[in-house]
């Protein structure tokens, strides 16, 4: 009896000795590919193929904004330049402060003949697509190896830390969110200096991990990189600590946090290029 | 085989209609819309190989698997295994799905969609690492209500009514 949907009179291989084919080509290249990274060639060029693609997608919702834009009412407009002005006041105020800082931080760095820091290039990146991968969160930029990217830079917006640089392309890059399960960034508490690792939940949280049941925390602590990685600059906001509760079982602290990056709103990022070098040694 | 296999599924429409779904799935998808989107290219091939099986099979759905794993930055064959289950399973039970109405046969499909999907995860799970909760089924929803939007909308495309009348 022929399997249902074998054509009559067939010509070739039915279809369980090609599903086992193609099976086995399946677990082949899923094997070379997170055993060996054998495959980032076909990635560049499927990522060569759907990067125009992906530009031109973008473009109706892009116009859609522009248009929404375009009706905004203008008393809504007045406001926001109000707050803006306001904002921008109040940012001068902060960029006075810290350039007397930065000299007063450069005499004493001189004073005790440390390393100066870095000056920090960054790169201005939009969101291209985001990936729809359960395993973990990603976003693709749409700058890539051609505007300086590598893998392992960090990703900030206005507000805080988004992630790391993943893969990078020519004109596109990936880039693994803070809170995709797994990825785990250096952080410290920035009213009492503690260090400890943010690890993502997955489902747009932080985890603090590690943390021993008598550690000084408690919701509304800001969470800021802590530069010892040499990944991230040290200093940049992480997260804000939601929930601190005891867990029954173990010794450490269960601590929630919100990220304070828009991981999954803003369009707009920048790429920091900078080697963040330790200045303690 | 009375089936309107006769009727549509020239080079031009297959091409056409699967080109269509990996561009929706370029489309920057947000919020409920993303966690809901039906996997569009994987209804398509399944949609071909229902009533293309000369022409459209375990090729095609293996290279379009590649694109998704591309796309979601998965690992490689991840999409693709599944997909090709998925291809199997509808040859399997083709000729019984020729037989319903598009509501019916979007039924039978749910549990293949199901499946292709877990296929998803048992890969990604075991080269990755465990997945974030389960709203990755949430898609298998969208792609059955998919399903029998275009299967319907083929039928009063062609005449008939959506309903089997016996």
């Amino acid at each position: 009896m022929a399997t249902p949907g074998q054509l009559m009179f067939a010509r070739g291989l039915g279809p369980t000795a090609r599903l086992l084919i193609w099976l086995l080509i399946g677990l082949g290249l899923a094997v070379f590919d997170s055993r060996y990274h054998a495959l980032d060639g076909l990635r560049s060029g499927f990522s060569l193929l759907l990067q125009p693609v992906r530009e031109i997608m973008r473009a109706p919702s892009d116009v859609a904004a522009e248009l929404g834009g375009f009706f905004t009412r203008h008393r809504l407009l007045q406001k926001e330049r109000d707050t803006l002005l306001a904002e921008r006041a109040r940012l001068m105020v902060n960029v006075n402060a810290a350039r007397e800082l930065r000299r007063e931080n450069a005499e004493l760095r001189s004073l005790l003949q440390l390393q100066t820091r870095p000056g920090q290039q960054v790169v201005h990146a939009a969101q291209l697509y985001r990936g729809h991968d359960w395993f973990s969160q990603r976003i693709t930029l749409d700058q890539g190896g051609r505007a300086g990217l590598r893998s392992g830079l960090p990703v900030v917006d206005a507000v805080g830390l988004v992630g790391q640089v993943g893969r990078v392309y020519p004109a596109s890059s990936e880039v693994t969110l803070i809170s995709s399960p797994e990825q785990l960034t250096p952080v410290l508490i920035e009213r009492t200096g503690q260090r400890g690792l943010a690890a993502g939940s997955g489902q747009n949280l932080l985890e603090l991990r590690y943390m021993p049941a008598q550690t000084d925390i408690r919701p509304g602590d800001r969470l800021l990189t802590s530069g010892i990685d040499r990944v991230y600059p040290a200093g940049i906001p992480v997260a804000r600590v939601t929930r601190v509760s005891r867990s029954q079982s173990g010794p450490y602290l269960r601590v929630e946090c919100m990220p304070l990056a828009g991981l999954d709103r803003s369009r707009a990022v920048l790429v920091l290029i900078a080697e963040p070098q330790v200045t303690t040694q | 085989m009375n089936t309107p296999t006769q009727l549509f599924g020239s080079w031009r429409h297959i091409l056409g209609s699967l080109t269509l779904a990996v561009l929706l799935e370029q489309l920057p998808w947000t919020g409920w819309a993303q966690a809901l989107r039906p996997d569009f290219v994987l209804v398509g091939v399944l949609f071909w190989t229902l009533h293309q099986p000369a022409r459209i099979g375990f090729a095609t759905a293996f290279f379009l698997g590649l694109l998704a794993d591309f796309q979601d930055g998965a690992v490689f064959g991840q999409h693709a295994i599944a997909y090709v289950i998925g291809v199997y399973l509808v040859l399997f039970l083709r000729l019984r799905l020729l037989q319903f109405d598009p509501f019916r046969q979007a039924a039978q499909l749910f549990p293949i969609l199901l499946a292709v999907q877990l296929v998803v995860l048992l890969v990604g799970w075991l080269a990755v690492n465990p997945p974030a909760g389960l709203a990755m089924l949430l898609p298998v929803l969208g792609s059955t209500v998919l399903w029998y939007l275009v299967a319907g909308f083929l039928r009063l495309l062609h005449g008939k009514g959506l309903q089997d009348r016996a």
